[in-house]
């Protein structure tokens, strides 16, 4: 059993009531949302709102947070390596690492790092899944804070466990679905759920491919590319500039008494 | 100096001077001040056109590098030298524009010690930074034959410069094909976002190819614009030669990228209208197919027309390439779009300027161009009269630089936005009123909450429901309402004077006034102490002492009578919503108004008679429903404030959700 630990989300308990999202943001010390010009809004996922509660229709609720993924594109994505993905299952920040440059947050399939863009020392913020509590040996907080007991913190695998064993006992309750099981390379926060969930992914049916992989098919190229390419001109200049010192003596032997043949002058700028 | 030399100078002088401006707003008051970025839009147009074009336009530095050196192409030679300076002067001026968008951009230098080989950022950032060093040593003789230089010591660095020549060449290309290459790479990890015509498995063979043909486009066009600036003769036999080669690679390009869509079974998107088909086809005719069809007309690339036509084209076409992908194929959250401010425009702009006038700077006193783009010095004139000097003619143009610049400065000071100055603010999101609407109202007796929903003809009314006039609150008109049933709850309600149960300013007559009147904003506290209003009815100055009693003290609202002395009757006393203070200051958002007043009085009630509620009173879906969103968005077009967060439709209504609710 590996010690990455996970959450499961049951949005057939969710009432909505947004306990969680207070104890986010006192854990967190977000403070107050405020709404501003590039703010959809004022309940969306932002600087100040680590997780966010989605309303759907006929009495749905979905929480949206960080799935702190297996395979993080985010983290591969990080230039300098600010973002890490811990062995005990989150994805941490370091703040001191950060340069600014904001590709976490192009990567992230499902759009949820946020950046603090009314400071001018902005940093990327997003959950940690309570990082400091979990090294307590406690949930994070809106784990414990749930007075509907739909999230369940535990090891990943025995949170998709438990999510298979509510689908197996209630077939009726639950599509057949552990949503995050596999996609984009699998999650640490998974959801079962009544109502599809398709509209948490960026692009629906995006599949189950690893997003770090696709950059690293070309990563892969790398040295490939710089022995091959400088091999190629390396070579080319030795073959073009054999081939014109040999023209040129040729010209100079049938030429020879008369004039300097113009040999060309390659090492001069 | 040619007139047309310093005009050029003098629109980049005052692109130059609103750079400074804009500088110091963007650096002191940080990114979402001066910029249109947001969270569904993190990168805009200081990466898409300073970064990924600006090293597409300098790629001109090594594919003529490479043509004289390693392919032996020595008539091109002297095409060489311009180039490189280019390509240096635009490598630094990306590291510029980075410094720009970097949120904190001190910390540049990271990827150097902390590396993270698996990002292809990394790749970027560590190529970028060695080919910038390349350059800087290809560019260095250049700057080392000035007669400035000619200590032996130097004489040796040059001659060392020299003898690295090709090494140094070899380097520029393999670290050009590697980064060239990787800028798309970049959007690999984004199949998610970035539009099908765009995104690509083999996108970094497409930005390498298309910098190739950029590059040597960009030397034609630069040869023809020094020409005209310079009044240099244009080496037209180079520039059409390379033109021809251009087309070549444009046709290439051409061919994989539709073969690309081909290969995908994409090839269908880029037919079927949609908008991005039409940007695709657009970008595709101006950026390759137009010039590549033109160039391999031989009297089209053996004319100057022709040359600037197909080069300023491909230039064009390929920077909204990039731009294309870095922002405009980029998909959104419903709702969200970007469109780059005035302050981002002009900083690109200004950036680009200060690159150009740099490479005028070292073109006029350097050997860049075999004729040598020299300052002509006139010397000063003289009064007849008094043989006094007068201000020396080389200093008129320098003059006007000057005024350009400061005059830019001035003017973007002028007109900066109040949020570049200020920083951000939380956005207005001013409260509408309450509406009426005719609803349904079902109250399963003593247990459970009534249940309420909108009318509509056709609606399946149960037995027991009364139809009744239920209130709208939806102070930001978005649609994501609460229904209201009023006359249940006074019905509920059983003392007498029950108004002030809720309502705590009471109107004379017992009338009350509305919620919105004073929680003006739906999110942020308002000030509800009117100062000019009260300065008129107290008949102006004369009135200041009714309120401000102590003439000995400053006249501030601490010091000043309290609201209640006058207007005690208004003040309902013992109603379940905060009592505002003595001096009325802030009213809370509408939202923290309006739940503070239901949701307390729903919690007390639920702790009273915990059985009577099984599905708990003061839960969100007590009051809230989205499925009166739906409703009433079927029925009446939601407003639309743009600019005001929170007024768009919120994304709950909608099935077109993209990332990040």
């Amino acid at each position: 059993m590996s010690a990455a630990k996970g959450i499961l989300i049951d949005t057939t308990l969710c009432s909505g009531c947004e306990e969680c999202i207070v104890a986010c943001k006192k854990q967190n010390g977000l403070g107050q949302d405020h709404a501003w010009h590039a703010q959809q809004s004022i309940h969306d996922l932002s600087a100040t709102r680590w997780s966010t509660i989605i309303r759907r229709p006929a009495r749905h609720y979905v929480r949206n947070q960080c799935r702190h993924c297996v395979e993080p594109a985010c983290v591969s994505a990080c230039i300098v390596g600010a973002l890490q993905k811990s062995p005990e299952g989150p994805v941490v920040y370091d703040e001191d690492r950060c340069m600014g440059c904001r590709y976490c947050m192009l990567a992230c399939p499902y759009g949820i790092p946020r950046y603090d863009w009314d400071r001018n020392t902005p940093l990327v913020q997003k959950c940690k899944m309570c990082e400091p509590l979990l090294k307590e040996g406690r949930q994070p907080a809106c784990v414990e804070a749930c007075p509907e007991k739909a999230m369940l913190f535990g090891a990943r695998e025995e949170m998709i466990a438990e999510g298979h064993r509510r689908i197996e006992v209630n077939p009726g309750r639950y599509l057949p679905k552990v949503w995050g099981e596999t996609e984009f390379g699998g999650t640490s926060v998974v959801y079962v759920s009544d109502i599809s969930l398709e509209f948490l992914m960026s692009k629906p049916g995006s599949g189950d491919t690893s997003l770090p992989e696709l950059s690293w098919a070309a990563l892969r190229k790398v040295p490939g590319v710089v022995v091959g390419m400088g091999t190629l001109m390396a070579g080319t200049y030795w073959v073009i500039g054999r081939r014109m010192r040999l023209a040129a003596l040729e010209s100079e032997a049938r030429t020879a008494p008369e004039e300097d043949a113009a040999t060309p002058q390659r090492e001069e700028r | 100096m040619s007139k047309r030399l310093v005009v050029l100078k003098t629109v980049l002088w005052a692109l130059a001077g609103a750079l400074t401006v804009l500088t110091v707003a963007r650096f002191w008051r940080g990114l979402g001040a001066t910029t249109n970025l947001s969270d569904a839009a993190p990168w805009g147009l200081w990466i898409a056109l300073d970064v990924m074009a600006g090293v597409a336009l300098a790629a001109g530095g090594f594919v003529m590098a490479g043509t004289v050196y390693i392919f032996g192409r020595e008539k091109y030679r002297p095409l060489v030298r311009p180039a490189i300076l280019t390509a240096f002067l635009g490598y630094v001026a990306v590291a510029i524009g980075l410094l720009y968008d970097l949120g904190l951009p001190w910390h540049i230098w990271h990827p150097m010690i902390y590396w993270q080989h698996q990002s292809v950022l990394f790749e970027v950032a560590m190529c970028v930074m060695t080919y910038l060093a390349v350059l800087a040593l290809e560019f260095s003789p250049v700057v080392l034959e000035h007669p400035m230089f000619g200590h032996r010591a130097f004489r040796a660095i040059l001659r060392l410069l020299k003898s690295v020549t090709i090494p140094l060449v070899v380097a520029g290309i393999v670290l050009s094909t590697l980064h060239q290459s990787s800028l798309g790479s970049l959007f690999l990890i984004t199949p998610h976002r970035l539009h099908a015509l765009w995104y690509s498995p083999i996108i970094y063979v497409l930005f390498f190819v298309s910098a190739v043909a950029l590059g040597m486009m960009m030397v034609i066009l630069e040869g023809l614009l020094s020409g005209f600036f310079f009044r240099h003769p244009i080496r037209k036999d180079l520039l059409s030669g390379l033109g021809a080669a251009a087309g070549v690679v444009l046709t290439l390009y051409t061919v994989l990228r539709l073969g690309d869509l081909a290969g995908r079974g994409v090839l269908g998107i880029a037919l079927d209208g949609s908008w991005q088909s039409t940007v695709f086809w657009a970008e595709m005719t101006l950026s390759a197919v137009l010039p590549a069809a033109l160039l391999s007309i031989r009297r089209v690339r053996n004319s100057i027309a022709g040359l600037a036509f197909c080069s300023s084209a491909t230039v064009l076409g390929m920077v909204w390439n990039r731009l294309d992908v870095a922002i405009v194929a980029i998909s959104r959250p419903a709702g969200m779009s970007y469109f780059p401010s005035g302050m981002e425009i002009l900083v690109s702009l200004g950036v680009i300027a200060v690159a150009i006038l740099a490479f005028l700077f070292l073109a006029e006193r350097l050997r860049v161009y075999e004729e040598r783009a020299r300052v002509a010095v006139k010397s000063p004139s003289h009064d007849p009269a008094s043989l006094h000097a007068l201000t020396p003619g080389v200093m008129a143009a320098p003059r006007r630089y000057s005024l350009a610049f400061v005059a830019a400065a001035a003017a973007v000071a002028l007109i900066l936005p109040e949020r570049a100055i200020l920083g951000v603010r939380p956005s207005q999101t001013p409260v509408s009123a309450v509406r009426a609407v005719e609803g349904v109202v079902q109250t399963d007796g003593e247990v459970s909450l009534s249940q309420l929903d909108i009318f509509v003809p056709g609606l399946q009314v149960a037995a027991g429901a009364r139809r009744a006039n239920l209130m709208m609150i939806d102070g930001n008109r978005n649609n994501d309402l609460v229904l209201f049933d009023h006359a249940g709850h006074v019905a509920r309600t059983e003392s007498a004077d029950s108004c002030a149960t809720c309502h705590h300013i009471n109107m004379p007559l017992d009338q009350n006034s509305s919620c919105s009147q004073c929680h003006r904003d739906m999110y942020e506290p308002t000030d509800v102490f009117d100062h000019a209003s009260h300065v008129r009815k107290l008949g102006g100055n004369d009135g200041c002492e009714q309120c401000h009693t102590d003439s000995a003290t400053v006249k501030t609202r601490d010091t000043a009578v309290a609201c209640s002395a006058c207007h005690a009757e208004q003040v309902a006393h013992g109603s379940a919503v905060e009592e505002p203070g003595p001096r009325w200051r802030c009213a809370a958002g509408y939202m923290e108004g309006m739940h503070g007043l239901c949701i307390t009085c729903h919690e007390k009630k639920q702790r009273e008679a915990p059985h009577r509620f099984p599905q708990h009173l003061a839960r969100c879906d007590a009051c809230h429903n989205v499925d009166y969103a739906i409703r009433v968005a079927e029925m009446i077009p939601a407003k639309r404030h743009t600019g005001a967060a929170g007024l768009r439709r919120d994304q709950t209504e909608t099935d077109q959700t993209g990332p990040g609710n």
